[in-house]
């Protein structure tokens, strides 16, 4: 009889015991609230959250056993290849960088300048270069935040 | 009687919130349809932004965007083969084959007028049902509180993402991060890290900002590069010959629509497929083969979606669960605004009630009129590319988040929780449960301390009620049925019953 068998992402069956750790973390912490909780403390219900997620995490685990690696992989140092090349590619790694670095921006310099520098040079980035319209149209985005938020919404921004 | 009727017809005759709800419906059809934006970011984002507005105001706007966007999926599954939400993947199924025979405008036509009627009987089921539901509820005890509420997550876990065991994990996950910071009996820190910071706790519209919004737009980076293929669209009004043909199916449709987006925790996506797989079922000639471009494929799914926007109000406004992420959301402006969904809402604040029921229905009438007009404009406006949108939803993001509080290690939070909902997506785990467990999470914990104190801390008094008060039981009942469904008892079951 054959078995079809799902496919396991690169980087999942680590990321799943990511989460069982994580979810230990968890215990361990609501632990803490009220060492052993009665029924009714405020313990109690992080506790029962934190069983709950050890456990869902453990059946996710144990899940892996009915899936597969997908053939082309062939040890687990390509597996993390794979996943490196998948996840860190050049534009989301440089979207990541850009996006901390403006939300530190922020602080020093002013929300206006840092926004329009984030959103020149990632325009910039993505449309390969296309200066004077990424530069546009991120002059453009900021007057309509300026507009929307400041004048018709009356927000504080940062 | 002629408060009600004031109340109902509030948003019709007050220009302002005539103009909020015009505006909301139409920018909610774009929301929707362009891919990357979903109504539940724009909704999270617009919360923060209608703090300081009158609720009423606020209510118009967020109606009109969530009736708007559920439709507004429908046009680029139909058009570019890209649902613009997820309650509109089914629509892809035949909407885009009837587009590639040169029929998109017919089809973007029928959609429209069925996702209208779907909308109204939605809205009518609600005006017809959440009274009674209310009154109802008011005899619930804590601990059925306690127990819907553990339905409601148990469903959203079986029919979202891609196991039980990944669903149970996200809610459990977000009914984590709706506890910390301070106990509210005893003023206990909580799950904060011994972190003074934590202590107010983590406020729902970041972690709803960090997971819909940031991390949709990290999410789309994948897809920075695909070109849709572009389709002409002609004439769109459909003819009434047509819309009359496929009444039958909208309404039934529309009647799954409305009971499944009225458990607490489905929504538009579960209801469309349910309607398509009713559809399958029960049409035996349809206009071309499912899957193929049948127009019973279309109208199905369209109208089952925007019922269940009605449906999702039910147990929003009686009991005070959402029926869905984006009610979630509501829930969260209902509060802000110092108001109490639940049943109490109908008896201190019924016109928030029927102003929300005559503000569906308003909204599904504008609806009609977006959907049937400007189709050319909105054939360039979805056509934005990527590499503009989405630094732009990261910028939303931040301006959402700090208007909150004016706080910036929010914003911090908000960008911590993108990327960890960036990685949950990657790895098959949906943002959705994590969200309706945050908003549930204290008021399981909440509800779950009241039925105990209710029994003297006793655990088997407890269970006891459970399986002694009818409704606690009728409940339980439920719980352990969905529970067994996911388990391999239900095919043994099915095949001892078969064989015998």
């Amino acid at each position: 009889m054959s078995q079809k068998f799902e496919r396991v992402q690169a980087g999942e069956k680590a990321f799943d015991w990511l989460l069982m750790l994580f979810s230990i973390g968890v215990l361990v912490e609501a632990y803490r609230i009220d060492g052993i909780p009665s029924l009714n403390s405020p313990g109690s219900f992080p506790v029962g959250l934190a069983l709950v997620m050890i456990a869902s995490s453990a059946v996710i685990l144990f899940s892996h056993r009915h899936k597969r690696r997908d053939p082309r992989i062939r040890d687990a140092r390509h597996e993390f290849q794979v996943f490196w090349k998948e996840h860190f590619q050049p534009h989301i790694v440089v979207f990541t960088l850009v996006a901390v670095a403006y939300l530190v921006a922020i602080v020093w310099f002013s929300f206006y300048v840092s926004t329009f520098l984030f959103l020149a040079l990632l325009f910039i980035y993505y449309r390969q270069g296309r200066v004077i319209s990424s530069l546009v149209i991120a002059g453009g985005s900021l007057a309509v935040i300026y507009v929307l938020f400041t004048l018709v919404f009356r927000v504080y921004l940062p | 009687m002629s408060d009600t009727f004031s109340y109902l017809l509030m948003a019709w005759l007050d220009p302002q919130l005539l103009l909020l709800t015009a505006l909301g419906t139409l920018a909610g059809i774009y929301v929707g349809a362009i891919p990357g934006l979903s109504v539940t970011m724009a909704a999270s984002i617009l919360i923060s932004f209608t703090f300081s507005w009158d609720i009423n105001n606020a209510l118009a706007l967020m109606v009109g965007i969530y009736v708007g966007g559920v439709y507004g999926g429908s046009r680029t599954a139909i058009l570019l083969n890209i649902p613009g939400a997820p309650s509109a993947v089914v629509t892809a199924f035949d909407g885009y084959p009837l587009a590639q025979r040169g029929e998109a405008g017919q089809a973007i036509g029928l959609s429209t007028v069925m996702s209208v009627i779907g909308g109204l009987i939605g809205t009518l089921v609600l005006a017809g049902s959440a009274p009674y539901l209310a009154d109802m509820a008011l005899e619930f005890a804590p601990r059925d509180y306690f127990l819907i509420a553990i339905l409601g997550l148990l469903l959203v876990s079986t029919l979202s993402g891609k196991s039980l065991a990944r669903g149970i994990f996200s809610v459990a996950l977000g009914a984590i991060i709706g506890l910390v910071g301070m106990d509210m009996v005893t003023a206990q820190p909580r799950m904060t890290l011994g972190s003074m910071e934590l202590l107010g706790g983590i406020h729902y519209v970041v972690v709803m900002i960090g997971l819909f919004g940031a991390a949709e737009a990290f999410y789309q980076l994948h897809n920075l590069n695909v070109v849709p293929v572009k389709q002409k669209v002609d004439k769109i009004i459909p003819p009434l010959k047509m819309v009359l043909k496929y009444l039958p199916l909208s309404v039934r449709t529309s009647i799954i629509g409305v009971i499944v987006g009225a458990l607490p925790g489905t929504g538009g996506d579960i209801a469309s497929l349910f309607a398509y797989d009713h559809a399958k079922r029960t049409v035996k000639n349809p206009s071309k083969p499912f899957g193929e471009g049948a127009y019973e494929g279309l109208v199905a799914p369209e109208t089952a979606n925007n019922a269940a926007v009605g449906g999702a109000y039910v147990p929003m406004l009686t009991l005070g669960m959402p029926g869905d992420a984006v009610t979630a959301v509501i829930i969260g402006a209902l509060v802000i605004h110092g108001l109490n969904p639940g049943p109490m809402l109908m008896i201190e604040t019924p016109h928030i009630f029927w102003f929300t029921v005559g503000n569906l229905a308003l909204a599904n009438l504008f609806l009609l009129l977006f959907g049937l007009t400007g189709i050319k404009i909105f054939t360039k406006v979805v056509e934005v590319p990527k590499a503009v949108l989405i630094p732009l939803i990261l910028v939303l993001c931040v301006v959402g988040t700090y208007s909150i509080n004016s706080n910036m290690m929010e914003v911090y939070w908000m960008l911590g929780f993108g990327i960890l909902g960036y990685w949950l997506k990657v790895f098959g785990f949906q943002t959705g449960p994590i969200i309706l467990g945050v908003i549930l999470g204290p008021l399981l914990d909440k509800t779950y301390r009241q039925a105990m104190s209710s029994v003297g801390d006793s655990g088997s008094d407890f269970l006891l009620a459970l399986v002694t008060n009818p409704l606690s039981l009728v409940l339980t009942a439920v719980i352990v049925l969905v529970l067994l469904g996911q388990t391999p008892v239900k095919p043994w079951l099915m095949r001892r019953i078969r064989r015998h």
